[in-house]
């Protein structure tokens, strides 16, 4: 949104032409600078370029909505709310689940059951709407090496034997869940970069992160000096980029 | 040094003044004229002004009443301790109507860090429908009973706009359009921006321009909250800073972000009770209360013994930063 260029702002010809000689072509450009700057690039009078801003600032701006008109929509799909855990009370302390749409995460010290958490979110995922999951595929970043494939079909046959009655079924749901693994901080960020594509390809439903901590805690050592900042621009590049996708295809992270 | 009296150069300022002022009145440009006014026109206007509740009296006591209208108050904290919390239960109570005590007004919800949950507010906003129906009951008078009529679920959240900013050049662009969409929609009375912090903390490699564009932000939000007769409220996030031999948790943006805000409460942990500190206020002293955020929204402490422990009614989704890494 904010690289969006100036001409598509629907600013006239000989403005954007004047603008782009100083090197002002997208609207983070137009907006950064400020007023007097503008008025000296631009040539106009205050008023006009008040006017300029507004109209640069509605070809960014989000749009509104009301609070009820996102009820409404959650109501009308409510699977689209909230992936279930199908522990009945998790799901009461959650008010629904794990939500779509917003990054959740989850803690605890070693051993607690994190990742087996995450595998047994994997399985959901894949079932059909009717049994309370989101019938689509599974995107499993693994940083630790810990995921197992075999105890995933064991969480399956055992949690669900009705529905996975087949051998098929099982490898179908297997073959749903696109597991990468990645051993740098640098690999998890161009990972999560690629994403995007995958998720409209091939329908994703779910993006598991297993775990964070761990490639942080490797690479990032928190007594050089120079490594705090590092590590939290790392971190916060990821999880914007987390949060544009969980918002974007309204998938839970 | 023309060689003329004090009172005849005056004279000739004012005629020269008028002249300009004429010109001014024709090009229509600029709104805000310099307004001056006596501080006996600011008391009464001030005396008259509403608050917005906060549904925790030790709260609203602390603040003189409750959030201030034509002020920009900003709220620090932790993640987790409950800063969106009391945003929704704000963009709520700001509807409440006039005979409850409320100002019946409209509520813009800016949202940055995405952690806005409409289901949270649909929990907010049928307890505080439920405690006005409580006291309408009670009364039994003929208003009580009409605005109720008006006060419903779906009322309240038709009129909260949610504007989600994904990245600091949204933001600004939408603080830009506030002013033509307040003329607009005339009733709205709070301006919450959740997560000021947010998008202008991370990758943003010229600390200059940060403060440049944090300065005319806050002069926005000034004239906006002025302007408009509007509370602004903010959210920011809380940053450690390193001093010579432990550290400390400080807000974000730094020290000249500080100005900005006329009303600064600060929200922290104290073992499991979480806490609200009035930091920086013109009129109010600085004290600390506690409070909790229940089902039903953001509450007083409950005093008798039997005291139940803040439940688990993080809706919300919490990124926590990279300080505490528990795994």
């Amino acid at each position: 949104m904010a690289a969006k260029k100036l001409r598509r702002a629907r600013l006239s010809q000989e403005l954007c032409e004047r603008l782009s000689r100083h090197q002002i072509t997208t609207c983070q450009d137009f907006l950064c600078l400020s007023l007097l700057d503008l008025m000296k690039v631009t040539g106009q009078s205050y008023c006009n370029v008040q006017k300029l801003l507004c109209k640069v600032s509605l070809a960014c701006a989000p749009k509104m909505q009301t609070a009820y008109e996102m009820t409404v929509r959650r109501a009308v799909n409510p699977s689209s709310a909230f992936l279930s855990t199908s522990l009945h009370s998790l799901d009461e302390v959650l008010h629904g689940g794990v939500p779509c749409g917003s990054l959740t995460e989850i803690t605890s010290p070693p051993g607690c059951g994190k990742t087996q958490f995450c595998i047994m979110m994997s399985v959901l995922a894949t079932l059909p709407i009717s049994m309370g999951g989101l019938d689509g595929a599974v995107i499993y970043i693994d940083t630790e090496s810990a995921f197992s494939a075999e105890r995933l079909i064991e969480v399956a046959g055992n949690r669900f034997p009705a529905y996975f009655d087949s051998n098929e079924k099982l490898f179908s749901m297997t073959r749903n869940i696109y597991l990468y693994r990645e051993l740098t901080c640098g690999s998890v960020l161009k990972r999560i970069k690629s994403l995007e594509e995958e998720i409209i390809s091939k329908k994703v439903k779910l993006i598991i992160i297993d775990s964070v901590a761990s490639v942080v805690r490797k690479e990032f050592d928190t007594k050089l000096q120079g490594n705090l900042t590092e590590r939290s621009n790392f971190l916060a590049r990821g999880a914007s980029l987390l949060k544009y996708l969980a918002e974007e295809f309204s998938i839970p992270v | 040094e023309i060689g003329i009296s004090k009172e005849e150069a005056l004279e000739a300022l004012q005629v020269v003044r008028q002249e300009c002022r004429g010109d001014a009145t024709r090009t229509a440009g600029a709104p805000g004229t310099s307004r001056k006014c006596t501080a006996l026109e600011l008391l009464e206007q001030e005396q008259a002004q509403g608050f917005i509740i906060t549904f925790c009296s030790a709260l609203d006591n602390i603040l003189g009443g409750g959030v201030q209208l034509t002020k920009i108050t900003e709220i620090c904290g932790a993640p987790g301790v409950g800063k969106t919390q009391l945003c929704m239960q704000l963009a709520v109570d700001v509807q409440i109507p006039e005979c409850f005590g409320g100002l019946a007004g409209e509520a813009v919800f800016i949202d940055t860090e995405g952690s806005f949950m409409v289901e949270r507010v649909v929990d907010i906003a049928t307890a505080c429908v439920q405690h006005c129906q409580l006291i309408a009951e009670a009364d039994q008078e003929e208003d009580h009973l009409k605005a109720l009529e008006t006060f419903s679920l779906e009322n309240i959240l038709s009129h909260i706009y949610y504007f989600r900013c994904r990245d600091y050049i949204e933001l600004l662009a939408q603080v830009y359009l506030l002013p033509d969409f307040l003329s607009e929609h005339s009733k709205v009375r709070l301006v919450v921006i959740d997560g000021i912090a947010f998008p202008f903390r991370h990758d943003f490699e010229d600390l200059s321009l940060r403060t440049r564009l944090l300065n005319g932000l806050a002069q926005q939000l000034i004239i906006i909250a002025n302007d408009h007769k509007a509370a602004v409220v903010l959210t920011n996030q809380m940053t450690t800073r390193i001093g010579q031999s432990q550290s400390t948790l400080v807000p974000a943006l730094g020290e000249s972000w500080g100005h900005a805000a006329t009303v600064r409460l600060i929200f922290h942990w104290d073992n499991n009770q979480r806490l609200a500190t009035l930091y920086k206020s013109p009129s109010q002293k600085e004290s600390t209360i506690p409070y909790h955020v229940t089902p039903h929204g953001f509450r007083d402490v409950q005093l008798p013994a039997v005291t139940q422990k803040p439940e688990g009614t993080e809706m919300n989704p919490r990124k926590r930063p990279r300080r505490e890494e528990e795994k």
